[in-house]
């Protein structure tokens, strides 16, 4: 497995050096994400050692953002003050854009299947 | 025996506070079993309540939780370049389909923030939230990542973004029915793009089409949200 969690750091390192160089706004480990995408499709295929690392890295993921989810507690004032704004369009806004994109994307699909 | 110097220790050790976020996510890991999956019962909620619950009563200020547990926010790193498996794995779905999908990335992930944004703005919001806001529909890393680049406050963001995946996945099914959505394709699709990881748990529950599609929108959509939001939001500023 070192073998595969050597190849994820690698590709972070060169995202981070390419996000840097180039003064980019995208973050580094997205730019070292497309990387090892761009990688794995001229390659043709994994290897056993780099998806195990990947495996273990997604099966802890959420476990990986709770250091930054806990901050919320700094922003208590936030929360109190903007209950309700953050509420109507955390419920209204997914579901209006969950029916949008899954309508929108039957109905290109239904037209590339007339076509044919 | 020298008590003083044990307090002094256990008050001062990084290793408490990583012990106290490792144990409570277990917990939240078991209770998920536990309830059958229960969507509301996502592990990360309940280890947000205990470790909440620890750190109000101790009185430690986040700063140094945080430094205490930076190892672990440390992963997030590689676990962004680890997404590339999963997405690689599905992209050969995306030729079945390629022009429904890619305009329907871009149309939907466009319209999903700007109606969030706007609701927000029209609420009254201040622009710290409203920012937090734009990355709700990518998956937890990512949305970490950028939120630190665009200026947002990443612990609304990650919060922001679990809430949105919980909705998603619990009305998901109910709306699809009462639209009529024909293709497993466009259900899972819709899962990833608004509803990340968690939509995709979910997708798996409707058939394998449906999973496959929605990891690929998944890993689309916080591809091309990391690449633009931050550019966008420069633009406007």
């Amino acid at each position: 497995m070192l073998k595969g969690i050597i190849t994820l750091l690698i590709f972070q390192f060169f995202g981070e050096c390419i996000s840097k160089l180039f003064e980019l706004l995208v973050p580094g480990p997205v730019i070292g994400m497309v990387l090892l995408l761009i990688f794995l499709i001229i390659k043709k295929s994994s290897f056993e050692s780099l998806d195990n690392a990947v495996a273990i890295h997604l099966r802890y993921l959420p476990l990986l953002f709770i250091p930054a989810a806990m901050g919320i507690v700094t922003q208590a004032d936030i929360l109190a003050k903007e209950f309700w704004a953050i509420s109507i369009s955390l419920v209204f806004g997914t579901i209006i854009a969950l029916a949008f994109c899954a309508k929108f994307m039957d109905y290109l699909t239904n037209k590339q299947e007339n076509k044919k | 025996m020298n008590f003083d110097a044990l307090i002094e220790y256990i008050t001062n050790t990084p290793l408490i506070w990583l012990l106290i976020t490792l144990g409570s996510f277990k917990i939240g890991i078991i209770m998920y079993e536990k309830s059958n999956k229960n969507t509301l019962l996502q592990p990360i909620i309940i280890a947000y309540f205990l470790i909440m619950t620890a750190l109000l009563s101790t009185g430690v200020s986040y700063e140094k939780y945080f430094k205490s547990v930076e190892i672990i926010h440390f992963f997030l790193g590689p676990a962004t370049v680890a997404l590339a498996l999963p997405l690689y794995n599905n992209l050969k779905y995306i030729k079945s389909l390629f022009i429904p999908i890619v305009i329907t990335l871009l149309v939907a992930g466009v319209f999903s923030i700007t109606l969030a944004v706007s609701l927000l703005w029209v609420l009254g919001a201040e622009l710290p939230t409203i920012l937090s806001m734009t990355t709700k529909s990518i998956t937890a890393p990512i949305a970490i990542i950028t939120s630190e680049q665009i200026g947002a406050i990443p612990s609304l963001a990650v919060g922001f973004v679990i809430i949105t995946g919980i909705i998603g996945a619990l009305l998901g099914t109910t709306i699809f029915r009462l639209l009529n959505i024909k293709h497993d394709t466009s259900k899972g699709f819709a899962l990833g793009v608004i509803s990340h990881g968690i939509g995709t748990a979910r997708a798996i529950e409707i058939s394998e089409k449906a999973a496959a599609f929605s990891a690929l929108a998944m890993g689309l959509s916080g591809i091309v949200t990391a690449i633009f939001l931050p550019l966008i939001i420069q633009i406007l500023q």
